[in-house]
């Protein structure tokens, strides 16, 4: 999402390191923020967040992105948009926690806990090799990468017998074509893989 | 009814089997043709947006590009949204345009229109028609209809329906003869993918959900999207047990419950694959057996 504000930004005097600065301009995130707490109250992790979305508002505009970037929110947050939607000044916080969750993984502060980015780079490493989704394969490659064996195997049973679950991996023609695409973008982006 | 080109989503293919099998049977009943998208790809979803923009908007892009200018129309909320967020960011910037274009080696102008299932069903195609192909009305059923975060959202980019309150399914449901009850989350999260990274968001969203389309008086609840559906229906032993509560609430499809009022069997329909039984309640509301359409047609 583009920004919808004017771009003022409070933080250049902050001494944030330039590509952050970017980052977040890019996000929309501007001085617009009158703290009103639309976002919090209509958020679903707010009551569980270490911050909710105002006070991220607040903490980017005071410039205590550090903090922000090793919080456990940035990886609670669903995405689901309901700040963005109802924010009466278009700060838009759901693009500016997609912002924060690069940053912090660009600079090593990811919260120790969550399991968000390893889930994300399996999701999109299958993607890339596959072209479609392949449940199975995500679901074995994540269990292994985060040791958790057991959790939902009794589920697997019932969903094979249900018809949920696909055997054999899809395979979408263009394998190439889709290789020099991820190149092309994370090569422009973000640095995994 | 045609025109348009269909793009399915990863889910649909895997746990979501039943809303494709639904959706090309009530296609079919409604005289729609839906051929897929040559090679069709993941959209990115979640993972795509968190890690890359520019991937997240050429994935999309490569998708839209192969529909070749017809109306893309697409079941899965969460692929409607990357897909809407990717033709706005490519035409209202030339630079994005550029940029997306380098990735997928061929220019794409974001013009190409994307509709979800339910803006074809009750706008395109119109209640009324929806209404006279109607075989077995779902007299009685009351329905939560659960349209999740991202139809609506951002709704300057999705221009779905009211943000807040949005009616499309609700027009659907009761063309197809069943009661659309008025309740407050239809747009509220149920915690999407993570069901697999972190359950417990999933288990108290979803529950509040549940326990809020129970206070409501529902029989059963309807969705339009495959991480919906999934966490309300898989998730909801889980959620009994864990808060000692007890719902029973079928989760339908919208396109289940619009098939069986076209007069589609369980089969058909892919009934067999969700978690919590709906057969009682449908037997209950006299809505089971194939033989009930036989009868009204005989009659």
């Amino acid at each position: 999402m583009t920004a919808t504000t004017s771009s003022i930004n409070p933080l250049t005097a902050a001494g944030i390191p330039a590509a952050v600065l970017q980052a977040l301009a890019a996000a929309g995130l501007t001085a617009a923020c009158l703290q009103c707490r639309k976002c919090t109250n209509g958020c679903p992790v707010a009551a569980r967040a270490d911050f909710p979305p105002h006070q991220i508002a607040r903490m980017v505009q005071l410039g205590q992105v550090e903090e922000l970037l090793s919080s456990r929110v940035i990886w609670e947050c669903t995405s689901c948009q309901t700040c963005a939607t109802r924010c009466p000044r278009k700060v838009d916080i759901a693009t500016l926690n997609d912002a924060l969750r690069r940053l912090s993984r660009q600079m090593g502060k990811v919260e120790g806990e969550t399991t968000v980015p390893v889930f994300n780079d399996i999701f999109l490493r299958t993607i890339c090799r596959h072209g479609r989704m392949y449940e199975m394969g995500l679901m074995g490659s994540f269990k292994l990468r985060t040791r958790r064996f057991l959790a939902d195997l009794g589920k697997f049973p019932m969903m094979l017998w249900k018809g949920k679950l696909v055997l054999v991996p899809p395979m979408v023609r263009g394998y190439w074509e889709r290789r020099r695409l991820f190149r092309f973008t994370r090569g422009a982006g973000g640095e995994v893989r | 009814m045609s025109g348009y080109m269909f793009y399915p989503g990863c889910s649909l293919e895997g746990t979501a089997r039943d809303f494709l099998l639904s959706t090309k049977a009530v296609a079919k009943a409604m005289g729609m043709e839906l051929p897929e998208i040559p090679d069709w790809i993941c959209c990115g979803s979640t993972p795509a947006h968190q890690s890359d923009p520019l991937l997240a908007l050429a994935l999309s892009a490569q998708n839209l590009a192969a529909a070749e200018g017809r109306t893309v129309a697409v079941c899965c909320a969460a692929c409607y949204s990357r897909l809407k967020v990717a033709n706005h960011e490519i035409a209202s910037d030339p630079a994005v345009r550029q940029q997306v274009a380098k990735a997928i080696g061929r220019d794409y102008d974001g013009k190409t229109p994307v509709l979800h299932l339910l803006e074809i069903l009750a706008r395109d195609v119109g209640v009324k028609e929806i209404a006279s192909r109607v075989k077995r009305p779902l007299r009685g059923l009351k329905v939560a209809c659960y349209y999740g975060c991202l139809l609506s959202r951002p709704p300057e980019v999705t221009n779905f329906d009211d943000a807040e309150n949005p009616t499309l399914m609700d027009q659907v449901v009761r063309a197809a003869g069943a009661e659309a009850l008025d309740w407050p989350h239809k747009t509220e999260c149920c915690g999407a993918s993570y069901s697999i990274t972190d359950v417990s968001i999933v288990l108290s969203l979803t529950r509040n959900l549940l326990a809020m389309a129970k206070a409501a008086g529902a029989d059963c609840i309807a969705t339009a999207c495959p991480l919906c559906q999934l966490n309300l229906d898989l998730r909801q032993k889980d959620i009994e047990q864990k808060y000692g509560e007890n719902y029973g609430l079928p989760v339908f499809y919208f396109t289940q419950l619009l098939g069986l009022a076209l007069g589609l069997s369980a089969g058909e329909l892919g009934l067999r694959s969700l978690v919590v039984d709906p057969e009682p309640l449908l037997a209950a509301r006299g809505l089971t057996s194939d033989e009930t359409v036989t009868h009204e047609v005989l009659r």
